[in-house]
């Protein structure tokens, strides 16, 4: 899919006019159109093991930033592949993990919603949650954010700094520098902090110190790149999505991946097998890609991104489907699919879950996309609100709006499955501070 | 270290039941004169020193907690109306057959690890450990049970998820619950939701305007709050509509009390249900330092998590155990839940206990920052407790407590509830007086995201 002469926005290098980028090579047939939302049934001879930790995912993924980043991403690099082989470093990761985060998070067989699904013969497939919202801070933020952490002080590192959009991941860096006695910076753009204040008032609360950046996301992360390159001793930049210059995306991957690594054992026990089909909603990518990663090998394993299509699929309407509707572009420092007008603009984004709010997505999610491993489907609002009802009054589980995507996309999913089938949604986060959202959106008479 | 109990020396009362159309039905002790119980002063140094007649009544703790009529010594008991005398003992019955029952321990287990989240970690927290080193480099270590790590954020869980299913198990169809701020109704809410059962919340008007975001959880998660404006409008009128309710509906009905108070099998069941705080922190106790706690904290409303807590580790003497309840805006202010410092002895909600009460036995309304310990009375096994000498109550002021609150906060990255953080108030008191190395496990009964728009508010960070 062939990009136009796109002018794109750098960190820290500013506007940027790109020559035409090719396609991937991947020796697939080609004829498929980004924008539907069909799955990409056509076959390809792209190796489907895993990505060597060299940067790029086919030709998604990469280092687009300015020379000054160079070095301090290199050595974040080499770190990071040190503690991968580290007894020391997985130990205390697995001991803040179990004691702090309270991992392994169970997978729980929902009958309720199973049995809703059944049809009229009683057959249906088998709906298994895995509870990454009883995590300490109610997501599976903390994955991520707490190795990150123990990272940053293996690294001789005082402060930390990030950006955030709707302030979950700012709460959870403020919370775990916090217990790790960082110094903690969170950049926040003045328009996300209207939306979720009772964010901005937890992270004050850790600790943190919140500098407001006048706009939205973007300009927080273009501001706290700046801060970091200020601060290149003694900061460590903790990211906080899956889109980033390498090794960002892997680095958070590899974190994350502890949520795929435990549903293989929990199914094992459960069942004797793998799962059949994997749901996870895709913002970044964080979470389905801790769910996937595990099985990208197996390649009975069905995976499936579901994003937001916000109100509705008429293209003048705002919604979040990168990989479903974007194409091809550079965001944040990696190459990746991305929402961009035809002048290669960043389109603006709209959800009514803020943690899907994101124009680009994960480079690697981009490649699976690409190779046909994964499929991408995209929820309006409204299904995914109902998805959030549905879950509250069966299951007695209340979703973060973002996983509400991933449990609505079950209603065209189920029918669909034979019976018996294994299914595991991510349940990413809990939806306890959506519920003024949800409300809102229902009218008065019928609460 | 001395102390005396006045459990011995009260003068006779005159009991009357006062059943009027418009309070709660609530009996109440006419007092036949102005005897006060000698104000109890406990300073405790690791080695619990108990006279003679106390020592021979902890032996008799096993026996007496509860006797067949449910009492712990003098408390607890069954003081109802008549029409709910069978439905206690239906309930007792079925409770009792549990212990042999394999299906419904190894259902139970299975719902207390995949859909809530068990077992909670004992985590221990480096940084206030170090806060509360003294200069030379000595002190206590802290540990904390991570009650609020469970689906709902809070211990309340435990005890809702089980009587559920032993409602189920008594072909129950329809369940009713009170609560204060939210939590016990929005815990209700979730397991009727789970299990298909029919839910009613009771919830005090006035409650229902400070909590309207939990009112809106509970409708929700599928379940009716109705609202109570009776009295003061707030958690005793509630749980006394809750009573009137079940008495008219009891064949059909299964009351989901919230915490250790109430009439018997009540305070023994919901202390069972939550027992498995106690016994899983015995094994990560012995998992980690190859030993028994020294001292355990926990904040008392009711008193469910701390006899959650507690139980394990009433048996074994040297483990002290120390609740603490809310002092409010000081304990001569008037304006406190303090109920087992400043309470008396009478009978609230079916169970004899201490008890906010004023000279003609009305009840007191209690007042504390925290919703959860906002209430009057007390678990009738706290009383007995700490009349036998066998636990510490002490109080925490609103302030101590949103200091704590911040404190945790910043030091472990964990928000407590502001319950939780009367408990953590207390260890600025306690961790000076411990030796060096005693180990102190802390129960984290819930967590704070509910409770910052308050603290906030009040601490004006």
């Amino acid at each position: 899919m062939a990009c136009n002469y796109s002018t794109v926005s750098l960190p820290c290098v500013g506007k940027v006019a790109l020559a035409p980028i090719e396609s991937p090579t991947l020796n697939t047939n080609l004829n498929y159109i980004s924008k539907s939302n069909t799955i990409k049934t056509l076959s390809t001879t792209v190796s489907l093991e895993k990505a060597p930790i060299i940067g790029k995912f086919g030709s998604f993924g990469g280092k687009f930033v300015g020379e000054v980043l160079m070095s301090p991403l290199a050595e974040l690099e080499a770190e990071f592949n040190l503690v991968l082989l580290d007894h020391e470093f997985k130990m205390e990761l697995v001991c803040a993990m179990r004691d702090y985060v309270g991992r392994e998070t169970p997978l729980y067989y929902a009958k309720k919603l199973t049995d809703y699904y059944k049809n009229i013969n009683g057959e249906g497939p088998e709906i298994y949650i895995k509870r990454e919202d009883l995590s300490h801070g109610g997501s599976y933020k903390m994955n991520n954010v707490v190795a990150q952490a123990i990272l940053a002080k293996r690294m001789g590192r005082k402060t930390v700094i990030t950006a955030t959009s709707t302030g979950h991941h700012g709460v959870a860096t403020a919370a775990v520098c916090a217990k790790f006695s960082l110094d903690c910076t969170v950049y926040i753009g003045t328009k996300d902090m209207l939306r979720k204040p009772s964010n901005v008032q937890l992270m004050e609360l850790l600790g943190a110190q919140v500098k407001p950046v006048d706009g939205g996301f973007q300009a927080a992360a273009s501001e706290s790149t700046r801060g970091w390159m200020e601060n290149l001793q003694t900061g460590y930049y903790l990211s906080g999505t899956a889109v980033g210059p390498h090794p960002i995306p892997t680095m958070v991957r590899e974190f994350n991946s502890v949520i795929g690594k435990e549903t293989r054992r929990q199914a094992m026990e459960k069942w004797g097998g793998t799962p059949d089909v994997l749901v996870a909603c895709v913002g970044t990518g964080c979470n389905a890609l801790g769910l996937f990663h595990e099985f990208v090998g197996d390649k009975h394993v069905r995976m499936i991104g579901v994003e937001g299509g916000g109100v509705g699929s008429k293209t003048d309407e705002l919604h979040s489907a990168s990989l479903v509707r974007g194409e091809i572009g550079v965001y944040h420092g990696a190459m990746c699919y991305l929402l961009q007008d035809e002048e290669g603009q960043i389109t603006k984004t709209k959800s009514v879950a803020s943690g899907l709010e994101f124009p680009g997505v994960s480079p690697e999610l981009s490649f699976l996309k690409d190779a046909g491993r994964i499929e991408c489907y995209s929820v309006t609002d409204k299904e995914a609100l109902d998805a959030y009802k549905r879950l509250c009054r069966l299951e007695g589980i209340v979703p973060a709006l973002e996983a509400s995507h991933a449990f609505a996309y079950l209603e065209k999913l189920c029918p669909t499955l034979p019976n018996g089938v294994k299914v595991v949604v991510n349940c990413s986060g809990n939806g306890y501070s959506d519920v003024t959202t949800v409300v809102n959106s229902i009218p008065v008479n019928e609460i | 270290m001395a102390f005396s109990s006045s459990s011995s020396n009260l003068t006779a009362y005159t009991a009357t039941a006062i059943t009027k159309p418009s309070s709660s039905p609530v009996i109440r002790f006419n007092k036949a004169s102005t005897f006060r119980p000698k104000p109890i002063s406990i300073s405790c140094v690791m080695t619990q020193q108990s006279t003679n007649s106390s020592a021979a009544a902890v032996e008799d703790t096993a026996a007496l907690r509860p006797d067949p009529l449910g009492r712990f010594g003098k408390f607890g008991g069954k003081y109802v109306p008549e029409t709910l005398m069978y439905a206690l003992s239906e309930l007792e019955t079925a409770f009792r057959a549990l212990a042999t029952d394999y299906e419904f321990q190894k259902k139970l287990d299975g719902i207390l690890r995949d859909y809530v989240g068990r077992e909670s970690p004992l985590y221990f927290a480096e940084r206030l450990t170090e806060h509360y080193k003294r200069p030379n480099g000595e002190g206590p270590e802290i540990y904390l049970k991570r009650e609020d790590l469970n689906h709902t954020g809070a211990h309340k869980i435990n005890n809702a998820v089980a009587q559920a299913l032993l409602a189920k198990k008594l072909g129950k169809e329809r369940i009713i619950a009170e609560t204060g701020a939210g939590q016990h109704g929005v815990a209700t809410a979730t397991v009727c939701a789970r299990f298909g059962l029919k839910c009613i919340i009771y919830m005090g008007a006035q409650d229902m305007e400070r909590q309207a975001l939990n009112v809106f959880r509970m409708r929700l998660l599928g379940a009716e709050v109705r609202a109570v404006h009776s009295g003061t409008a707030t958690l005793k009128d509630a749980t006394s509509e809750a009573i009137r309710d079940w008495v008219t509906n009891v064949e059909t009905t299964h009351y989901i009390l919230g915490s250790v108070a109430g009439p018997h099998p009540y305070p023994m069941m919901v202390r069972e249900f939550h027992a498995v705080i106690g016994k899983e922190t015995r094994k990560q106790a012995l998992e980690k330092w190859g030993g028994k706690p020294d001292v355990l904290v926990a904040c008392v409303g009711g008193g469910s998590n701390a006899m959650g807590l507690f139980h394990e580790f009433v048996e074994d003497k040297e483990v002290r155990m120390i609740g603490v309840e809310a002092a409010g805006f000081g304990l001569d202010s008037g304006k406190h839940a303090a109920t087992l410092t400043k309470g008396e002895v009478g009978v609230l909600h079916g169970a004899m206990s201490y008890l906010l009460q004023d000279d003609d036995g009305q009840i007191i309304e209690p007042h504390s920052i925290s919703a959860g310990l906002d209430y009057p009375g007390v678990g009738p096994e706290h009383s007995f407790l700490k009349d036998i000498g066998r636990a510490e109550y002490h109080s925490i002021t609103d302030e101590e407590a949103l200091e704590a609150f911040k404190r945790l906060s910043r030091l472990e990255g964990i928000i407590p509830a502001l319950e939780t953080s009367h408990a953590l108030a207390y260890l600025e008191k306690l961790c000076p007086t411990l030796p060096n190395g005693a180990k102190v496990v802390l129960n984290c009964s819930g967590r704070g995201d509910k409770d910052v728009h308050t603290a906030i508010k009040h601490l004006q960070v």
